[in-house]
């Protein structure tokens, strides 16, 4: 009876330790750029990242042909001028949470967080630290950020023909609902 | 003379017009309506994926872009916001679906996860899954 506690006990522990990693590939990041000629907003539903609760490592990875404009042309120019998405396909960001010991993932609630990391667009890398929020509910996190990138910094080329249209500044708007991945 | 003046005046209001027009024409340019254009590739969720996983360059080429009819079955639906759905179809990876994201999906309580569906959608390419985008639903008629 003994034996089969201690290995209960054990097997608990590892599995506790298996299920520290939560997921998405539905997660949400919008950008949205104003000025007075022209507002514009691209939306991509397709985002893909894992946090690792013990660690407080973060991914996240995003095709750049996801995002979803409301008029086709300026899809089109995002896709093919701005970001050479053909040669470019995909986006990525990894950091960590470096507040993760004022965070208790066990207990519902709503919590700030600092995450430092590396974002890459297209074939630049920049550091970039962001805060955000994670609200913890029924087993499930729900991540939020919003933070400026420079489309500058990651040698986007806006032509001065088009230079009233675009903001120097970009508004990045994060979403993220993430599910933990089962413990094998 | 002045009737030689009338016509090249004609004609440089017309090209005026025509170009102005056109400049209208592309700066309101649609998305393609994927239920009414004719897909490039009729394939299944399974066969899709794994062109994807078997070699993701040839699969690139292959299919980004394109307009892809899709059958498969459902393994989730997910309300990405109020006007964005998710749907994730069933392949031969558990780890590894295709997800297709609907801009204005009306009513999305007839989506239940076991259910089978024919969807197209442009292939924007594949991160952990296959990603299809703009998609409609095919209704197949019997």
């Amino acid at each position: 009876m003994k034996r089969f506690s201690v290995l209960f006990f054990l097997l608990f522990v590892v599995t506790a330790i298996n299920a520290q990693k939560y997921m998405t590939k539905n997660g949400y990041i919008g950008f949205f750029s104003h000025t007075a000629m022209e507002d514009i907003k691209g939306d991509n539903n397709q985002v893909a990242s894992v946090l690792d609760i013990t660690t407080g490592e973060l991914v996240f990875q995003v095709l750049i042909k996801s995002f979803h404009f409301d008029r086709a042309l300026m899809e089109e120019h995002f896709n093919e001028n701005y970001m050479e998405s053909d040669k470019f396909p995909k986006s990525s960001f990894k950091g960590k949470i470096t507040n993760l010991s004022s965070i208790d993932f066990s207990k519902s609630g709503i919590y700030d967080v600092s995450v430092d990391g590396d974002l890459t667009i297209r074939d630049a890398t920049n550091k970039i630290t962001t805060k955000g929020q994670i609200e913890v509910k029924n087993g499930e996190l729900t991540a939020t950020s919003k933070f400026n990138i420079s489309p500058e910094d990651y040698k986007i080329s806006i032509p001065s023909v088009v230079k009233d249209k675009i903001n120097k500044n970009l508004e990045v708007t994060v979403t993220m609902k993430y599910a933990p991945v089962a413990g094998k | 003379m002045k009737y030689y003046v009338k016509i090249a005046l004609f004609f440089v209001v017309f090209i005026a017009i025509g170009s102005i027009l056109a400049a209208l024409i592309l700066f309101n340019k649609k998305h393609p309506d994927t239920a009414k254009v004719k897909p490039d590739f009729v394939l299944t969720a399974t066969v899709l994926q794994k062109d994807f996983e078997n070699n993701e360059t040839a699969a690139s080429s292959k299919y980004i872009n394109k307009i892809l009819e899709v059958t498969g079955t459902i393994v989730s639906v997910t309300a990405a916001d109020s006007t964005n759905t998710n749907i994730s179809l069933k392949t031969g990876n558990e780890m590894s679906s295709v997800i297709c994201t609907f801009h204005k999906l009306a009513d999305t309580s007839r989506f239940i996860p076991g259910n089978e569906i024919s969807l197209r959608g442009e292939c924007s390419g594949f991160l952990m899954d296959v990603l299809l985008n703009n998609c409609s639903i095919i209704i197949k008629k019997e």
